[in-house]
């Protein structure tokens, strides 16, 4: 599709300004003439109407949750309720500046205090901070607290634990903590094996960071001794809040041991995906851990009768963004959990595990699943058998999209020798019946497809504006910016169809 | 099937040796590591007349969907870099016997060899 | 439940193809100790009008910032923002939709973000973007950890003049790092150059300098980045406020090495501090360390152009603990927010709306001046945010009498550097929000 500087022409313009321009102020009287650009930077040349249309077409070219289901493990594709998208947006609270006086903002002071008390509840946790502005970020803060807590006690711990099932953020956030990664294997069962672990706790490191139900879906129920194998050697345990959807109203991480917890406000408590955020990954803590979270925090002063920021105190992290948090994504949260009350969050859950053990029971025939187990709110199951007829489980996932669905996750989680040419799939509550149904018959019919027909799934997809992107050739060319195609032009040598479609 | 030549050594972490003479020592990746990967993009350049031990990382290889460690199963000092692997990565997978090599090492203990695998024990250790 | 589709007959039908007799089959494997016994110790499910109710009622706790404008910035500004790209935001395709990973079904939001990496690059003159980490803070912080990955040293040199939050969030993440942080300071508003050169040496990685400064005052970035490339140091620049992008010289002509750009000015809303948007730009030949996502061009099996995530062998889900950074979701719809508001904008808009902020800045600390009641604090240059002292006694009054007439007070600068000499320094931020009368209003107030 043509580029916005393409359909660019000199002289259009999609903005308007005042009639006092203050040009009774002369710029060169108000600033040197070296600080001052002297050419206008060329971005673009459209009107309004132009604008309009471009990301209307652009807009057609996505798929979101709005258009069907997106059965991704893991990401919890759940419907994003409108009422949440107006309130978030009211004037009070979209307009409010993070530094006017306290009595100034006492509405957005309440929203965040509120939430804190509402996820300490649903968690089972003593104290909620709001500002990490994603999992990975809420994994670093995390991580980053639980290191001045050891700091503090004069414990020199270099080693996280971490399973071979977790989500890539995770090692990657303990390195950015500056700890070793130890990988911890996972048994038959798909849980973590307790004699690694075991054998791999020490006094010289911090503890395990666990997400459960785990990345496979399984709730691991070794996670009683786990607790122990942690807590014994004076570790700590954390938890990745990705998978909450299975749990909540049911089994809480503050109740299993947990001592520090990260939750996806984007995948559990419904605020949107946005292609990739904004999100939140608020971060809950046992009291213990409260002086080390990052400053300030919510509170009530009852003397005055207000809500105040209160400093954590010396032993703080410090901060790990600007401001307070992702305010908009709090209100959304917030609106969630008001509409659902404890009735519907336990119901939430129980249709995402119903759904995803449904979806197990009528697929397991033709993608055997990698754990021969009910599920939690994800199943994992894979493409392995159509090895055979040359198809790939990618070429299965772009088949799928012929169908109007977009693909689950591929690929991941990976570890031998179960978890190989996975598809997680995760069908949210928000995903009737029916729809799983369809997408359950699209699954078997792609199966005999990849038996009977392979080459239909090896040309996939055929209906989307593209098809298979040449991913190679992207690194290779490295046009990551239309100056760069500019520069590039005579070698891509684009032709009208290439571009305009 | 991926493949293996006869007369190079074979490590655990699927890089290949030819013995030059003269404690001469060419590496490179295998097929079945070239094919692992898939389309390599990106290799990392080796310093040239660095010292290096048996197991430290040489380089880094990136396809589009991984990034993989070439180790030097061999210590000693580097004494020739292939440069053609910096502005077409891709040798490795066309000809990842051949023109892509990675570096020639001159070994301090030759020793280290024997601690390799023959060909017909890599094609075992690496039968699927 | 209107979000919970499956009737229970339908999960009913669900559990017998399943093969079990009830739910709580499903969940035994979970310890029974851990069950829950009884419901969530929370309120009571809220229809939607309650809930709208509910919401709207705390919301009117807050000033009613439909009226109130904003007379502070210090990192954050209040901008008009087009209806037409608030309702381009509407769309659901573009905010439902999730990370674009399968780039047949998301041409839209790569090709978004591909527009943005451009428009940025064009403004900031530097050839590669990464478009969205979360905010300025946690962006500088990245900024620096790529500076250290790339030149192995372990020193680097901060202004004292970077946005306080910005500071601390550098030292939270370079608590495991054990690097040595040089705070310079400031001197008539501007960062000490004096210093700077005293405290640079061949260990130092990188300095940081804000421009406009937390105090709104400009640096001079190519005296800066000269003396840093000397000594093989990387000059990282952060801006806070992007719309000076629109009239300022480009930090890529000034010899930036990586620049840090807080976009929330770019048609982005207040929010009460977030979420915002911050990109991380820099040279070609420091591709392979930068933290965060990114957008390149290529084709598809049949030659159409066409956008994907790239050079992605440096991320999380890749390298694991290699990673060059953690970072997985960023602010994406902050990217695509920005960037139909850049298209709005234009070449032309984007200068206009840079002179008017600058011009409308200096007329308002003209007119302040002229009250009699302020003096200015330092002779430096400044875009659309300035220092100012106030010469009565009491300048909390000063705050109140805004307050009352619908102005939310500029900063008491000492709230974040409690030094005796700015006990009475105000930091304005006057943005095109404002029109002249209310700016002569304002002045009149301010006199009494």
């Amino acid at each position: 599709m043509r580029l916005i500087f393409e359909k660019s022409i000199p002289g259009r313009v999609g903005f308007s300004l005042p009639t006092d321009l203050f040009d009774d102020m002369k710029i060169v009287e108000l600033l040197p003439d070296d600080y001052i650009e002297k050419d206008k930077k060329d971005l673009s040349e459209v009107s309004e109407v132009d604008v309009i249309r471009h990301f209307t077409k652009l807009s057609k070219y996505n798929y979101g949750v709005d258009d069907g289901l997106y059965p991704l493990g893991s990401c919890t594709m759940k419907y994003n309720p409108r009422i949440n998208e107006k309130l978030a947006a009211l004037n009070n609270f979209s307009r409010a500046h993070p530094l006017a006086p306290i009595e100034l903002v006492q509405g957005s002071l309440e929203i965040m205090f509120k939430l804190n008390e509402l996820l300490c509840e649903i968690t089972g946790m003593n104290q909620f901070t709001m500002a990490p502005a994603s999992g990975a970020h809420g994994e670093l803060t995390g991580i980053l607290l639980m290191r001045q807590y050891f700091i503090d006690k004069g414990e020199k711990r270099t080693k996280m634990l971490i399973p071979d099932s977790a989500h890539g953020t995770n090692p990657a956030s303990a390195a950015m903590g500056g700890f070793d990664v130890v990988e911890i294997k996972s048994n038959e069962n798909g849980t973590v094996d307790l004699e690694s672990l075991s054998k791999a706790m020490d006094e010289e490191t911090v503890g395990l960071m666990l997400t459960n139900p785990n990345t496979v879906g399984l709730y691991d129920e070794g996670i009683i001794e786990i607790e122990k194998i942690i807590h014994e050697k004076g570790g700590l345990l954390y938890y990745d809040g990705a998978n909450l959807n299975a749990s909540l109203g049911i089994v809480r991480p503050g109740d299993a041991g947990f001592d520090v917890v990260h939750l996806n406000l984007h995948k559990t408590f419904s605020t949107p995906h946005g292609g990739g955020g904004p999100g939140s990954g608020v971060i809950g803590v046992k009291s213990d851990l409260i002086p080390y979270l990052p400053t300030p925090l919510i509170d009530f002063d009852s003397d005055k009768n207000m809500y105040i920021f209160k400093d954590v105190g010396s032993k703080s992290i410090g901060m790990i963004r600007s401001f307070w948090g992702n305010f908009s994504v709090l209100v959304k949260t917030l609106c969630w959990i008001l509409s659902l009350g404890p009735e519907f969050l336990y119901e939430a859950s129980k249709n995402s595990i119903i759904n995803a053990n449904y979806i197990l029971a009528k697929l397991k025939d033709y993608y055997k699943p990698a754990y021969d187990r009910f599920c939690g709110h994800e199943c994992t199951l894979t493409g392995r058998e159509y090895k055979k007829y040359g198809i790939k489980t990618l070429q299965i996932a772009k088949r799928l999209m012929d169908y109007g669905y977009h693909p689950p996750t591929i690929y991941f989680p990976h570890f031998e020798p179960y978890a190989d040419e996975t598809i997680m799939i995760e069908p949210p509550e928000s995903e009737g019946k029916e729809i799983l149904d369809d997408f359950i018959n699209i699954m078997i019919k792609i199966s005999h497809e990849a038996k009977d027909n392979p080459d239909l799934l090896k040309t996939a997809p055929h209906i989307t504006p593209i098809s298979q992107t040449d991913d190679a050739l992207a690194v290779k060319q490295a046009i990551l910016t239309y100056d760069d195609e500019l520069q590039n032009k005579d070698k891509l040598n684009y032709t009208e169809e290439n571009i305009n479609f | 099937m991926s493949k293996i030549i006869e007369n190079l050594f074979y490590s655990k972490n699927d890089e290949w040796l030819k013995d030059e003479g003269n404690n001469i020592v060419v590496i490179g990746i295998t097929d079945y590591a070239q094919s692992q990967l898939g389309d390599i993009v990106y290799v990392e350049e080796i310093k040239n007349e660095i010292k290096i031990n048996k197991g430290d990382v040489l380089s880094t290889v990136e396809s589009v969907k991984a990034v993989s460690d070439v180790y030097s199963p061999v210590s000693g000092e580097v004494v020739e870099v292939n440069q053609k692997l910096v502005d077409e990565p891709a040798t490795v997978n066309h000809d990842p016997y051949g023109e892509g090599w990675f570096v020639k090492i001159k070994m301090i203990n030759p020793e280290e060899i024997k601690e390799l695998m023959t060909s017909s024990e890599y094609n075992d250790f690496r039968k699927e | 439940m209107r979000y919970i589709p499956s009737t229970k007959e339908q999960q009913e039908e669900m559990l017998k193809e399943i093969g079990v007799s009830s739910f709580e089959q499903l969940i035994n494997n979970i310890p029974n100790s851990l069950k829950l016994k009884s419901k969530l110790n929370i309120p009571s499910a809220l229809s939607e009008f309650e809930l709208e109710e509910n919401i709207l009622e705390i919301s009117q706790k807050n000033a009613n910032f439909q009226k109130f404008k904003p007379l502070i910035g210090a990192g954050t500004y209040r901008h008009f923002i087009p209806e037409a790209q608030k309702a381009l935001l509407q769309r659901q395709e573009f905010w439902t939709c999730y990370t674009p990973y399968q780039p047949e079904l998301s041409q839209g939001t790569l090709q978004t973000i591909f527009e943005f990496q451009s428009y940025i690059a064009r403004l900031t003159k530097m050839e590669v973007v990464v478009p969205s980490i979360f905010d300025g803070a946690s962006a500088a912080a990245e900024a620096i950890l790529m500076s250290l990955r790339l030149t192995h040293k372990n020193k680097i040199i901060v202004s004292k003049l970077i946005h306080p939050h910005y500071l601390k969030t550098i030292k939270t993440y370079l608590a495991p790092h054990n690097t040595i942080i040089v705070e310079i300071p400031f001197e008539n508003g501007l960062t000490s150059l004096e210093h700077f050169k005293q405290s640079i040496d061949n260990d130092t990685a990188c300095i940081l300098i804000q421009s406009p400064n937390f105090f709104g005052g400009i640096e001079n970035i190519k005296t800066f980045s000269e003396i840093a490339h000397q000594k093989d140091t990387l000059f990282i620049q952060i801006i806070t406020e992007s719309m000076s992008l629109g009239l300022l010289k480009s930090p890529g002509d000034m010899g930036a090495d990586i620049v840090v750009g807080n976009t929330q000015s770019f048609g982005l809303e207040l929010d009460f501090g977030g979420p915002h948007n911050a990109f991380l730009a820099t040279r070609k030949k420091y591709i392979r360390q930068i933290p965060g996502r990114i957008a390149g061009e290529t084709r598809d099996k049949d030659g159409k152009r066409c956008f994907v995530m790239t050079f992605r062998a440096r991320e999380q889900d890749i390298r694991r603990e290699k990673a060059t950074s953690n970072i997985c979701t960023n602010h994406n719809l902050n990217v695509v927010a920005s960037n139909i508001y850049l298209s709005l904008m234009g070449t032309e808009g984007i200068r206009q709306y840079s002179l008017l902020n600058a011009k409308i800045a200096h007329y308002f600390e003209k007119k302040l001046l002229e009250t009699g009641k302020f003096e200015k604090m330092c002779e430096y240059s400044y875009f659309n945010e300035f220092l100012i002292t106030y010469k009565g006694n009491d300048i909390n009054r000063l705050s109140k009498i805004l307050i009352d007439n619908n102005f939310v007070p500029p900063l008491l600068v000492q709230k974040f550097y409690p030094d005796t000499s700015l006990q009475n320094t105000l930091l304005f931020a006057i943005t095109e929000i404002f029109n002249r009368n209310e700016l002569d209003s304002i002045c009149n107030l301010l006199s009494q």
